[in-house]
């Protein structure tokens, strides 16, 4: 099986919309004893894990899980609930590398309402709209926008 | 409300100090920069007072809007600054713009899909950014200090290349101008019809090199979808306040009545009244000329506007904001 990141651009009324809600109310403290789910807290957010309910972070001292940044929460989701679809619009474009990641270890789907940069690497990308491949931002830009009007 | 708001929040850990200026200010960029942290500070305070341990200084009330009963809670708040975090689905609505429209309220707006019923600025597109000096490696850092810094900086809309093909926003008086001022340089101009459009007629533009003109007072909900298109086509941005601002900006309207306006037009445009700067450029040049030669209509352009010391008024001052001399190319 070859790992894809594959996207829904616009409003999809499956997708959990307010992922911060979501995760206060899924999270499973196990989920941070992952290292990949503490490299994501430590890449995003600058912040160590320090045990299942505990976080250390540079500005806000030590914190609960439900305290990290909304981006690294609606990774975190991505990431541990395979089954669901999350608006990853939540997420910064700091946040994309960490998707492109988990896209080479497991079928990741998320739903985008705007047009994340994905650097100006290549990845293996399916436009689940459409069900088109891009391979690159500039594939990308020159379709995505058309899922993203006032109307979508 | 009018004016521009500076707004200081702060904790023992951590101090956001900024200022907003339109009825529209939009928050976005990178995860943990702290933008569900300010707004949940201004929530803190709201709900606690100073027995939060939050202080919130800023002229005008600072208020935090969620939940399903938004619309209701929104129409008892005046003259106050609106925080919206991420997470509510209703600012995406039109039921939100129509909502929001004519109140005297100023709206901060923290989301990174595009609003597109929401006429806001480019300008006022923010990231936030933390400020404090690098720490001494074996001193602790006592607070954070974060401030706004804007996405679309000047670098986005200054330094326009030469295109070989240019689309502008407008299809009335606007585009009869830079048709115009293409047409001496011998590039093609096609009018988007609306800035909904714009993205589509970059992307079908057989052309290296594409210049968009569009006012830039309402093009925030567009400029990512617009930028995004650089990964693929080289595309330059010129984007005035709006073609009425540029005219003003000129010098051929009564200078000594618009200088002030435009020195701080915050100062001067009342949100209730003016859902986006552009309309009240528009109307602020409608009366201004109405009595003489350069009387303006946005229908069709004056033909007076055509004639060389106007045409080079405005081109200039079109230049000085940083598009290309085209006139005098070719």
């Amino acid at each position: 099986m070859i790992a894809l990141l594959r996207v829904y651009f616009g409003d999809m009324p499956e997708a959990v919309y307010n992922t911060a809600v979501f995760f206060k109310n899924s999270y499973i403290d196990e989920w941070f004893e992952d290292p990949f789910v503490q490299r994501m807290v430590k890449g995003v957010d600058g912040a160590t894990v320090l045990g299942n309910r505990l976080v250390q972070s540079k500005v806000m001292g030590l914190i609960p899980p439900t305290d990290l940044s909304g981006g690294v929460k609606t990774l975190i989701l991505i990431y541990k609930m395979p089954e669901r679809v999350f608006n990853a619009s939540t997420c910064g474009d700091n946040c994309a590398r960490w998707i492109l990641q988990m896209a080479k270890k497991q079928d990741v789907a998320i739903n985008l309402r705007h047009i994340m940069d994905f650097g100006n690497g290549k990845f293996d990308m399916e436009i689940l709209n459409t069900g088109q491949k891009v391979h690159s931002m500039a594939e990308l830009a020159m379709v995505a926008g058309d899922f993203l009007r006032a109307d979508s | 409300m009018k004016g521009v708001h500076e707004i200081v929040v702060r904790s023992n850990r951590v101090q956001f100090k900024f200022a907003v200026q339109r009825n529209i200010t939009i928050l976005r960029g990178d995860s943990a920069t702290g933008k569900t942290t300010l707004i949940s500070m201004i929530d803190e305070y709201l709900q606690n007072g100073a027995d939060s341990g939050v202080e919130v200084r800023c002229d005008k009330p600072c208020i935090v809007l969620d939940g399903k009963d938004w619309e209701l809670r929104l129409s008892a708040i005046e003259d106050s600054i609106v925080f919206i975090d991420e997470g509510n689905a209703f600012v995406v609505s039109n039921n939100f713009a129509r909502a929001i429209k004519n109140t005297s309220n100023y709206y901060v707006i923290a989301v990174r899909e595009a609003l597109p019923a929401l006429p806001y600025s480019v300008d006022e597109i923010y990231g936030i950014r933390n400020m404090t000096a690098r720490r001494q490696k074996y001193l602790p850092v006592v607070r954070v200090y974060s401030s706004f810094f804007r996405l679309y900086g000047s670098n986005a809309m200054h330094g326009v290349a030469m295109p070989d093909y240019v689309v502008v926003e407008d299809s009335n008086s606007g585009f009869d101008f830079f048709e115009a001022l293409c047409g001496k340089a011998g590039i093609p101009c096609v009018s988007a019809v609306g800035k909904s459009n714009i993205y589509d007629a970059v992307r079908r533009a057989d052309a290296e090199s594409v210049l968009v003109v569009a006012d830039g007072a309402a093009f925030g909900p567009e400029m990512e979808k617009v930028l995004s298109l650089g990964h693929a086509k080289h595309v330059s941005l010129f984007l005035p306040e709006s073609f009425e601002w540029l005219i003003l900006k000129s010098g051929l309207i009564e200078p000594d009545q618009v200088a002030e306006i435009l020195d701080d037009p915050a100062d001067f445009i009342e949100s209730r009244d003016y859902f986006s700067w552009e309309r009240f450029f528009t109307a602020c040049l409608t009366a201004l000329s109405k009595e003489g030669h350069l009387r303006y209509s946005k229908a069709h352009l004056n033909p007076n506007y055509l004639n060389d010391k106007e045409f080079k008024a405005i081109a200039c001052a079109a230049e000085r904001e940083g598009l290309p001399a085209m006139w005098e190319i070719r």
